[in-house]
């Protein structure tokens, strides 16, 4: 009953014009808090879709997916779940800082506290020096870290990040999967890291594979 | 280089019709009001020309030089007008008139005494003159042809129909006519002009007694006067010219005159021409000059807010455009060949948007009646150039500019300003705000004398200048708003967020920091709304303004919705109770109009009752002296025996209030002028019916106690319904009386000559109100597809984020609401402030000058609700477009 996540037989099938592509199928699987899961797969082969839907920003075509243990399926974003999407998902009008507590003031946390803790996040992330820096006056890695920061600013049970390291150096990539997982050690929340870096998968506990056409192996 | 413009028109087809669609609107919007403006000037001046021509009673009067040979004198005037019609007119002065001991008819004044008169006129006409002429002459009694005697001589001989007057001709005998009618010469002041004078020679009072008989009989008469004093008796020919004129007045003003030197040339000073039509088409002149003035000081702001708009939304679409254009050039296609492309684009667009401009400004133009008046293709040809050039301004040219960068992220940056304007830093918007003040404290200082036509010269002025006040305050003031609301949206953001705050809640700061991190955006959402708010607003505060005042014009000429007049004999008072049990009517006042002795001097003379007199008719503040009519009219009551005077009358009698003042005035029982005692109370500068010059207000119940008659010869209608009807059902119930006239305003209105007041702006008003509508609507609109792909990308964020609707509802709703209300707020200070200067520019427009503005506050609910309904479409519009499932977006992030 204390799984994150619970997929049974889940698939799903993206329209192409008029023929129907299958993405992922039957894919079974479970999160438990404190699991360390990378997602791996070449590029097109569903990761993203898979994410997508454990954080029930999408729902599958077939199949059946539930949180158990993180209660109402409405209210998952952004107290229950972190995401740290594949593409720049920072707000341009705001500062990092501003993108930081954007989540804990959608979730309804006093503006203070909420600004005590998004200043938290960017501090344990290393960032805190380009707070009140603007999206479009960071780097590519520095903003992908601005989002890490976002997804644990509001301590969730479960981060989904979607390819995070993709536009980072070696050894900063390493140094944000550090800062990702010290935040789960201390917090007991699990995560799941969408990558095709067999360096960052080595880090992780399990790693599912996932292959084109909606194969998918646990 | 067909490949990539079959392929981008196909794209843009399909996939996004919007932008070149709203594109297309802004040039159409753009051409149609320029257009209908042009084709309304031109009407309008077409019918002020048509109006003027047809006013003059007659043409010219061509007075002959005694000995002239007539028969060239006629062919002459043939030849050089082709007139319709010449009649020829013999005027002979007179010692003047007597009458009485000898009229057995009139058994009130046949005791004895003898009626006798000063210098008069006697005029030999033709019976076809009068159906020649119909504007001439006004039959009141008795018959039509034969001796006919005018009112005032008639009332000052005590004469009517069937009685003898003696002519006393200057070097003969006296001789005796019998009168057979009753007339009155409306035009009396041309038809006596004196002809031949140099320019600026005082204009002769006409003669206070005529007599008008056969030319038969006239020639009898006046024949052995002519060989006697030959200076005493003249001819005149009247002349309707026939020759079709220009329909610009200044234009028709110039061919008359030229027609007129002509025929005193040819005749070689045997004549003299007393051009009626030539100066009453420089009296047009002026006005027609007003009002194409005016119609460009209106309209051409709406001119210049459909060319920002058209250009606003397609920058809106540059994003999009950058987008497609690195796509292009990825695949190859050169710089040249996109500018091609981007050519063709605003080709498309140009040319629709001028077809769709073109058709209704046509459908405007036929559906108002004004396509009949005027030619309507030169203003549409040009409306069409200017939509032309606009397309291309607005497509072409930033294309170009961003075409030289070379990827998207380059030529991003050009997006982002960062520091001020050059104007901004040069307070440009403060130094033109200066201006205008200066400029509209020298025109109030010099009277505000927008067009100058001296008398007599041939040529007239524009002082364009006065509208440089009102033209700068709204570029300053529109300049100072981006100032302002820029300089409020970076600093003010705890204002905002507070203000944001029954919307936004949690997110307030978020929103507030959104607003101002877009604050260029958001001013130029503002400022653009605001201007289509303040067009609005000055043209319907002053239309409004303009409407009831020529409505205040034509009632104080006509006196009230209704007037009917008549004669003391025969007074329409008499049936009051039934005029004022008329359908439609609301309000029946009488009034007595009679004549008293100033001195010397006989003065109209109105005998009213002071607390109900403004139940029919509009008392304004501006009829008397101290600007108070009800001040005034209260005065009167508390004063029996009070008289208001004119200025002039107070200044040569050196008046004080409570001052006794001694009229003579008309006993109704021996027709002898006798003293009547008044006192002066205060001076009337205007007042309803009452000629311009000189004239007296008094108690109507003293007037009847002094006169013994307290017979109304005016009473006026107050009508809830058409007024028109309201007389023709009147007319019905005094037909009986002789001599009684029956007037409705909306006559009154077409025959005002004074400034513009008769022109109908009511054409004009319609069109730039529909477009005042449509530019609020587009701009509350736009400012929102303003960045919309931005916007787009922010919202697919926060849903992933977790935010739920009503979160996402606070960031476009405080974007929407912020542009809308700051936009309305500056567009209403600055409307209002326009129209003000406006009608303070244009005061000679005016007369009398209204004495405050008029908010037509049911135009400005419509102008409301169409904001706020655009607003509203706008964002559940873009609601629509965010409904892409949020996945989809966050691929496209
Ligand atoms: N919204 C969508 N519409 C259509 N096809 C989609 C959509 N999202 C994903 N796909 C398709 O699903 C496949 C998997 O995409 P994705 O999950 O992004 O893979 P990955 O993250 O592993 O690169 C791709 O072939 C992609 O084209
Ligand atoms: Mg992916």
């Amino acid at each position: 009953m204390n799984e994150l996540v619970r997929m049974d037989a889940v698939g799903r099938v993206w329209m192409q014009g008029k023929t129907r592509v299958p993405v992922i199928a039957f894919f079974t699987g479970a999160v438990l808090p404190g699991d360390r899961i990378a997602v791996m797969g070449p590029s097109g082969s569903g990761k993203s879709t898979l994410l997508h839907i454990m954080g029930g920003l999408d729902a599958p075509t077939s199949g059946h997916i539930s949180w158990p243990a993180l209660g109402d399926a409405r209210h998952l974003r952004p107290q229950k779940i972190g995401m740290v999407f594949q593409m720049t998902s920072l707000l341009a009008p705001l500062t990092a800082v501003e993108n930081v507590e954007l989540p804990l003031l959608v979730g309804n946390v006093a503006p203070v506290e909420a600004r005590a803790a998004a200043v938290k996040a960017l501090d344990d992330i290393g960032l805190i020096s380009i707070a009140d820096k603007f999206p479009e006056e960071l780097s590519g890695g520095q903003a992908q870290r601005v989002a890490v920061a976002r997804a644990l600013a509001s301590r969730p049970k479960l981060i989904l990040a979607d390819e995070p390291t993709g536009q980072l150096d070696h050894p900063t990539a390493q140094h944000l999967l550090d800062v990702l997982l010290a935040a789960i050690e201390y917090s007991g929340a699990a995560l799941v890291v969408a990558t095709h870096d067999p360096a960052i998968a080595d880090r992780m506990q399990t790693v599912w594979h996932i292959r084109r056409n909606g194969q998918e192996e646990a | 280089m067909m490949f990539f413009l079959t392929k981008w028109l196909k794209g843009v087809l399909t996939h996004r019709p919007e932008r070149l669609l709203e594109t297309m609107a802004g040039v159409a919007l753009t051409v149609a009001l320029l257009a209908s403006l042009g084709i309304f000037v031109t009407s309008s001046v077409q019918v002020m020309t048509r109006r003027a021509i047809s006013d003059v009673p007659v043409d010219w009067q061509v007075l002959t030089a005694s000995g002239a040979d007539m028969a060239a004198v006629r062919a002459a005037i043939q030849e050089t007008t082709s007139c319709s019609v010449l009649e020829p007119v013999g005027y002979a002065d007179t010692d003047g008139f007597e009458a009485g001991s000898g009229n057995a008819t009139d058994s009130a004044s046949s005791n004895g005494t003898v009626q006798t008169t000063g210098p008069g006129k006697v005029l030999g006409i033709r019976t076809s003159y009068a159906s020649a002429f119909p504007r001439e002459i006004r039959w009141l009694t008795g018959a039509r042809q034969g001796v006919l005697i005018a009112q005032q001589t008639a009332a000052n001989l005590h004469v009517k129909e069937g009685d003898i007057v003696t002519i006393r001709r200057m070097g003969l005998p006296p001789v005796q006519v019998r009168i057979d009618g009753v007339i009155d010469l409306p035009a009396a002041d041309s038809l006596f002009q004196a002809i031949g004078m140099p320019a600026g020679t005082a204009p002769q009072a006409p003669p206070d007694n005529v007599l008008l008989m056969p030319d038969a009989q006239w020639r009898a008469l006046f024949d052995p006067q002519l060989a006697a004093r030959p200076d005493t008796v003249r001819t005149q020919y009247h002349v309707r010219i026939g020759r079709t004129l220009s329909m610009d007045p200044d234009n028709a003003c110039t061919e008359v005159t030229q027609m007129a030197h002509h025929l005193e040339s040819q005749l070689a000073g045997s004549v003299a021409v007393g051009d009626n039509l030539a100066a009453r088409l420089a009296a047009a002149r002026a006005d027609a000059l007003y009002a194409k003035v005016l119609f460009l000081f209106l309209g051409l702001p709406g001119a210049i807010l459909a060319m920002m708009l058209t250009i606003a939304v397609a920058a809106s679409g540059s994003q999009h455009r950058l987008r497609e254009q690195a796509l292009l050039r990825t695949r190859g296609a050169s710089i040249s060949q996109v500018l091609h492309i981007e050519t063709l684009e605003a080709i498309i667009t140009g040319m629709g948007g001028i077809l769709l401009g073109v058709a209704a400004a046509v459908l405007i133009a036929v559906s108002t009646g004004m396509a009949e008046n005027g030619n309507i293709w030169g203003w549409t040809a040009g409306a069409a150039i200017a939509g032309w050039i606009l397309a291309i301004a607005a497509m072409v040219a930033p294309a170009w500019k961003q075409a030289r960068y070379h990827t998207v992220a380059a030529s991003k940056t050009l997006m982002r300003r960062t520091g001020d304007f050059l104007w901004q830093k040069m307070w440009l918007d403060v130094i033109i705000l200066a201006l205008a003040g200066i400029e509209f404290w020298r025109t109030a200082s010099s009277g505000y004398q927008v067009v100058l036509a001296p008398e007599g010269a041939p040529q007239i002025s524009v002082h364009y200048e006065v509208f440089i006040a009102p033209l700068f305050l709204w570029i300053g003031g529109a300049l100072l708003s981006v100032r302002l609301w820029e300089r409020f949206l970076s600093h003010g953001r705890n204002t905002l967020s507070r203000l944001v705050h029954p919307i936004a809640g949690n997110l307030s700061d978020p929103v507030a920091a959104t607003l101002v991190r877009q604050r260029f955006t958001m001013t130029r959402g503002i400022v653009l709304v605001a201007l289509a708010v303040s067009f609005a607003l000055s043209t319907a505060i002053f239309n409004t303004t303009y409407n009831v005042q020529s409505r205040v014009d034509a009632e104080l000429t006509n006196g009230a919705d209704v007037q009917v007049s008549g004669l003391t004999i025969s007074p329409p008072g008499g049936r009051l109770a039934e005029l004022e049990a008329l359908p439609g009517v609301t309000a029946a006042q009488p009034m007595m109009h009679r004549f008293a002795y100033v001195g010397h001097d006989l003065q109209d003379i109105y005998g009213i009752d002071p607390r109900h007199i403004g139940d029919a008719t509009h008392m304004s503040n501006a009829f008397f002296e101290g600007g108070n009519a009800r001040a005034s009219l209260s005065l009167l009551e508390q004063h029996p025996d009070g008289v208001l005077v004119a200025e002039e009358t107070r200044n040569d009698f050196q008046l004080q209030p409570g001052d006794t003042l001694n009229l003579r005035v008309q006993f109704a029982a021996d027709h002898h002028y006798h003293v009547a005692p008044f006192r002066f109370i205060g001076v009337v500068r205007e007042f309803p019916t009452a000629p311009r010059d000189s004239f007296l207000v008094v108690n109507a119940a003293y007037l009847a106690q002094k006169t013994g008659s307290d017979a109304s010869e005016i009473v006026l209608l107050r009508t809830s319904g058409n007024p028109v009807q309201v007389a023709n059902r009147a007319r019905n119930i005094v037909a009986s009386l002789p001599g009684v006239r029956v007037t409705d305003i909306t006559a009154a209105q077409h025959a005002i000559s004074s400034g513009l007041t008769f022109i109908n702006l009511r054409g004009l008003t319609r069109i730039e109100l529909l477009f005042a509508v449509v530019f609020v609507m587009g701009a509350t609109g736009l400012i929102l597809a303003i960045g919309l792909s931005e916007r787009r990308r922010n919202f697919a964020i926060l849903e992933a984020l977790g935010a739920d609707h009503r979160q996402m509802d606070a960031f476009i709703w405080s974007e929407a609401l912020l542009m809308l209300l700051a936009g309305a707020m500056t567009g209403a200070l600055l409307g209002v402030g326009i129209a003000e200067i406006l009608v303070k520019v244009l005061t000679g427009v005016f007369d009398p000058p209204p004495e405050h503005l008029y908010i037509p506050w049911g135009y400005m609910m419509l102008l409301a609700t169409a904001a706020a309904a655009s607003t509203i479409i706008a964002v559940y519009g873009m609601k629509l477009i965010f409904r892409r499932p949020v996945v989809e977006e966050l691929r496209n992030l």
